[in-house]
């Protein structure tokens, strides 16, 4: 029932690296400070799930959000280091088809 | 024999200048200990309520009468930011100030008569009167 | 009132009085039996600790001064305790007001359930939906149409309590006013979509399964719009096979195309539909698995369907505490032998 929010910039790109959970208890602090990324304007965003063992569907629902407001500012979401049971959940929710989802763990800005 | 007295609020310290005045003021219309006690407690949420958000503003305590009553009258006065949601700031529950119970509810739970009066980006004048029994 | 308050004030006089004297623990319980009563008088604690130095001061001689002044610190402290009790009655109030609000919304959210019984005659049918909270986020549907076809689905709104209760009575609605008969399930998703993208919360989504089955055919059409995949069982094999479907959420994209996927079933077989509380069933901490799922319905599978959904649910339940985390439906369509 815990989540660290990590977030490194620089002007076009940012890497937010979660540990922890993502679920109905944590999923207000994950978008306090995933939404105002997503505002600005032709972000890079990455997302590092790999410290990340559980998301629900509250959780879920907060990438939604910031996946909508990115689309409005011309920025793009990226996901990073997601377990296979996160994977799943992208899979079979379809997200995976909006949001770029891979195995690749090593992202720097 | 005082019939009004102002105290100026700018700092913590007039919390405990309106306080003083309020007891005593309160003792000589001739309040008992107790509710000298509540409209002190009253005063002091008010004026650290111009404390915490509006910086600087004044208390007024002062003795009132009406249809053969006697009481007491706080006038609680300030140039602050006002209250955006006055409804939401008089529910149980809400509150900034912390601890439980506090707060303007608290206040009109303390007093007899409570009324508010804020303007957006002008001020906010709250009044409580309590009637001697 | 006068008259009340002196014989108040003796009765506490008499109590503390026999108190310092016997120090007894039947004095202590008539002490407790007070305090209930002033509290249900309303009498505040700063009065308690004004009462309690008046008749202090009266019944012992010489009371000394800093032993009186002390009080003006206690009552000072009291008042806050006051204000915090009265705060948490006026709570309590309005607790009950809302729980009250709630069972009524409730009830009207189960008139939108479906509550006709199925009668085609080789179908036997069951559904168990049971809401975590007062109110539901799961949706669940059945219709049987002029021709025979059944149309059944399930839907899961993300969260749950009253938001979620919101969004599936408007997946109801948005259902009510589709002319489901002449919609594939592809067409029929593909509709809900653009209603729900329309009016939910940009932090919401909704999942959903539909499908018709062609008695006739004893084919099974459907769609699933990023729903927990089903489970269709083979009698001839005595196994269960997953109904993989792939499917953007409801409410995240105005323009979404559904995929149609179809299966006929033989006689004896049957399709499970189910929502997240299902899924997210806890068996000794860990998430239950999919196989764990198949093996609680085969223990029934000799049982109808109503039977079977009821005895699957009770026993999730039973391993569960008896407390939900999360609305539970699950529903079965089966082909009678």
């Amino acid at each position: 029932m815990n989540l660290q929010v990590d977030v490194q910039g620089n002007g076009k790109k940012s890497v937010v690296k979660l540990s922890g959970e993502v679920d109905v208890y944590t999923a207000s602090v994950l978008k306090e400070k995933l939404n105002p990324i997503a505002q600005e304007a032709e972000q890079l965003i990455i997302i590092d799930l790999s410290d990340v063992h559980y998301i629900d569907s509250t959780g879920l629902g907060i990438f939604i959000g910031a996946l909508k407001t990115a689309d409005k500012s011309n920025s793009s979401l990226k996901i990073i280091g997601a377990n296979s049971r996160v994977k799943r959940l992208f899979e079979i929710t379809g997200l995976n088809e909006v949001i770029d989802i891979n195995e690749d763990q090593r992202e720097e800005v | 024999m005082q019939v009004q007295t102002h105290v100026d609020i700018n700092s913590e310290w007039g919390i405990v200048a309106a306080r003083q005045a309020g007891r005593k003021l309160a003792r000589e219309v001739g309040f008992g200990s107790v509710d000298q006690a509540r409209i002190t407690t009253a005063i002091s949420e008010l004026a650290r309520n111009i404390y915490l958000y509006a910086k600087k503003g004044q208390i007024h305590i002062e003795e009132v009468h009406r249809s053969g009553k006697k009481g007491v009258k706080i006038a609680a006065i300030d140039n602050g930011p006002g209250i955006k949601d006055i409804r939401k700031v008089m529910e149980d529950g809400y509150t900034t100030s912390g601890g439980l119970g506090a707060g303007l509810p608290g206040v009109k739970r303390l007093m007899d008569e409570f009324a508010i009066d804020s303007v957006l980006n002008e001020g906010t004048t709250i009044t409580a009167i309590k009637w001697l029994r | 009132m006068e008259k009340t308050k002196l014989s108040l004030y003796q009765y506490y006089r008499e109590m503390l009085k026999n108190y310092i004297k016997d120090k007894s623990e039947l004095t202590l319980y008539s002490a407790q039996q007070f305090s209930k009563e002033m509290i249900e008088k309303d009498m505040s604690p700063e009065e308690m600790v004004s009462l309690h130095l008046s008749v202090l001061k009266e019944l012992i001689k010489d009371l000394p001064q800093e032993v009186i002044d002390s009080y003006d610190l206690l009552l000072e402290i009291m008042i806050g305790y006051g204000l915090a009790h009265r705060e948490h009655l006026s709570l309590r109030d309005r607790q009950r007001q809302l729980d009250s609000e709630l069972t009524v919304a409730a009830r009207m959210q189960k008139s939108l359930l479906p509550s006709k019984p199925i009668t085609v005659d080789e179908l036997d049918f069951g559904i168990v939906s049971v809401p975590a909270g007062k109110m539901s986020g799961d949706y669940y549907h059945y219709m049987e149409d002029d021709n025979g076809n059944i149309g059944v689905a399930v839907a899961d709104v993300i969260g749950k309590g009253v938001p979620a209760a919101m969004s599936m009575s408007m997946i109801k609605y948005a259902m009510d006013s589709l002319p489901e008969q002449r919609l594939q399930p592809a067409g029929l998703l593909e509709n809900l979509n653009r209603v729900v993208e329309r009016n939910i919360d940009s932090d919401m989504f909704i999942t959903m399964v539909y499908g018709t089955y062609d008695p006739k055919l004893h084919h099974f059409y459907y769609s699933s719009a990023g729903h927990e995949p089903g489970f269709v069982y083979r009698a001839s094999q005595n196994k269960f096979e997953n109904m993989d479907t792939k499917g953007l959420v409801l409410g995240v994209s105005s323009k979404v195309n559904y995929k149609e996927y179809v299966l006929e079933l033989n006689p004896g077989d049957f399709i499970v539909l189910l929502s997240d509380g299902v899924t997210e069933s806890r068996i000794d901490g860990e998430f239950i698995e999919r196989y764990q799922i198949t093996q609680l319905i085969k223990k029934y599978i000799h049982l109808p369907a109503q039977a079977m959904v009821e005895q699957v649910y009770r026993e999730l339940e039973k391993i569960q505490d008896f407390k939900l985390k999360d609305d539970f439906t699950l529903l079965i369509l089966r082909r009678n032998v």
